[in-house]
């Protein structure tokens, strides 16, 4: 992509053409350009666990980078904008927007802040449930076809756990939170610097002691059964799947995730 | 949120509804907006597998909106009920819509296509909402 710096003629509408699969605007960067599409189309995506989720899809006559000039100066780009196929775009500087955008009326401004607060509220809401879901997707794999109709016994906790891979000595002791809990596994964060220590590699499989939230002990084993960085940065989160489990432990978690 | 005089200003009617009256029924036609002036109304949305609540709205909040900003003939894209006594108020359409008319092309491009954008993600919203459920 050519961007013209032309930062004397900043009132200037400048056109600008992407090729299919550029990087029109990246989730994180500070940015305030507002696009409007001439031709082709662009795919709106938030991160959403380790993967993406597609938020919309727009074309001809819509407008992005909108959310970041209305949230106000300094504001991030809350999603990425990638052109799905060759695109020409029309690029409106902020500054004179800015200056409409203040005359406009209030009632105007009011309704337009509602529905910008609404809709970063969506795009939230909406990379939760799609992280669930990768999630849930995951685990589901290696569960015996019975199991998946406990699915949806599954509670969100955090509580502190320590755990240790299960060939350690038992006097080891690393720290983690237990994020999730269900019949057939459980879900934990740990520091990413506990796995250069100890591998924490797919199938790895490691004692677990915690306390539920209903002040029950809580004593497992369990292997991984997928890894990746949490949102949380130097934190991974674990899937994992029980491996053994003695009857007190299958009552415990029975009676915790009771509805 | 506090209603402050300036959306006072464009209440053309109030009206009251008891709990769980639909103020708003997804796809009626229709193009009033309202705003919450006292209590709070759920959003509901259909999907294929019932009914979901996408959010609560209080006092102050805004809703119809989308049909107003959109092409003419727009149905309403979620139902809105009441979630114990409500009293919401009906705004003034015309004067919202001279309003918007005033404001350049651009910003008007800029309205629709958050108002658009909010709708499209409500809907995967729910969509994915039921699924989670």
């Amino acid at each position: 992509m050519a961007m013209k710096d032309n930062l004397d003629k900043v009132a200037e509408i400048l056109r600008l053409q992407f090729k299919k699969g550029d990087l029109i605007i990246k989730e994180g960067d500070y940015g305030v350009s507002i696009y409007k599409i001439l031709k082709g189309s662009v795919r709106i995506t938030a991160q959403a666990g380790e993967g993406e989720v597609a938020l919309a899809t727009l074309g001809p006559g819509e407008v992005i980078g909108e959310m970041s000039f209305l949230s106000g100066k300094g504001e991030r780009r809350s999603a990425s904008a990638r052109a799905l196929e060759d695109l020409e775009m029309e690029v409106w500087h902020p500054a004179r927007l800015a200056k409409e955008y203040e005359q406009m009326p209030a009632i105007l401004k009011y309704i337009t802040n509602q529905a910008l607060v609404r809709l970063l509220k969506m795009n939230k809401v909406m990379s939760r449930l799609s992280a669930t879901r990768q999630a849930r997707e995951q685990t589901r794999k290696p569960m015996e076809p019975r199991d998946s109709q406990r699915l949806y016994y599954r509670k969100d906790i955090d509580q502190a756990c320590t755990y240790r891979p299960i060939t350690s000595s038992p006097k080891l002791c690393l720290a983690g939170r237990v994020k999730d809990l269900s019949f057939t596994g459980v879900a934990i964060t740990v520091g990413a610097k506990n796995a250069l220590k100890f591998p924490h590699e797919l199938g790895d499989e490691f004692h677990i002691s915690t306390a539920l939230p209903n002040g029950k002990e809580l004593d497992v084993t369990a292997k991984i059964i997928n890894v990746r960085r949490d949102d949380k940065p130097g934190m991974l989160l674990m899937g994992m799947s029980f491996t053994n489990m003695s009857e007190e432990a299958k009552k415990t978690v029975g009676f915790f995730l009771l509805p | 949120m506090a209603i402050n005089q300036l959306v006072y200003g464009y209440v053309a009617n109030e009206e009251n509804y008891p709990d769980k009256a639909v103020i708003i029924a997804e796809g009626a036609k229709g193009d009033w907006v309202y705003v919450v002036l006292e209590g709070q109304v759920k959003v509901k949305k259909t999907t294929p597998k019932g009914m979901v609540t996408i959010d609560t709205l209080k006092e102050g909040a805004i809703f119809g909106e989308m049909v107003l900003l959109e092409k003419a003939d727009q149905m309403r894209t979620a139902s809105i009920i009441a979630e114990g006594q409500v009293r919401v108020g009906v705004l003034d359409t015309e004067r919202l819509v001279k309003d918007y008319e005033s404001i350049s092309p651009q910003l008007q491009g800029l309205i629709c296509s958050l108002i658009g954008r909010l709708k499209e993600t409500t809907t995967k919203v729910s969509m994915l909402a039921v699924d989670a459920e």
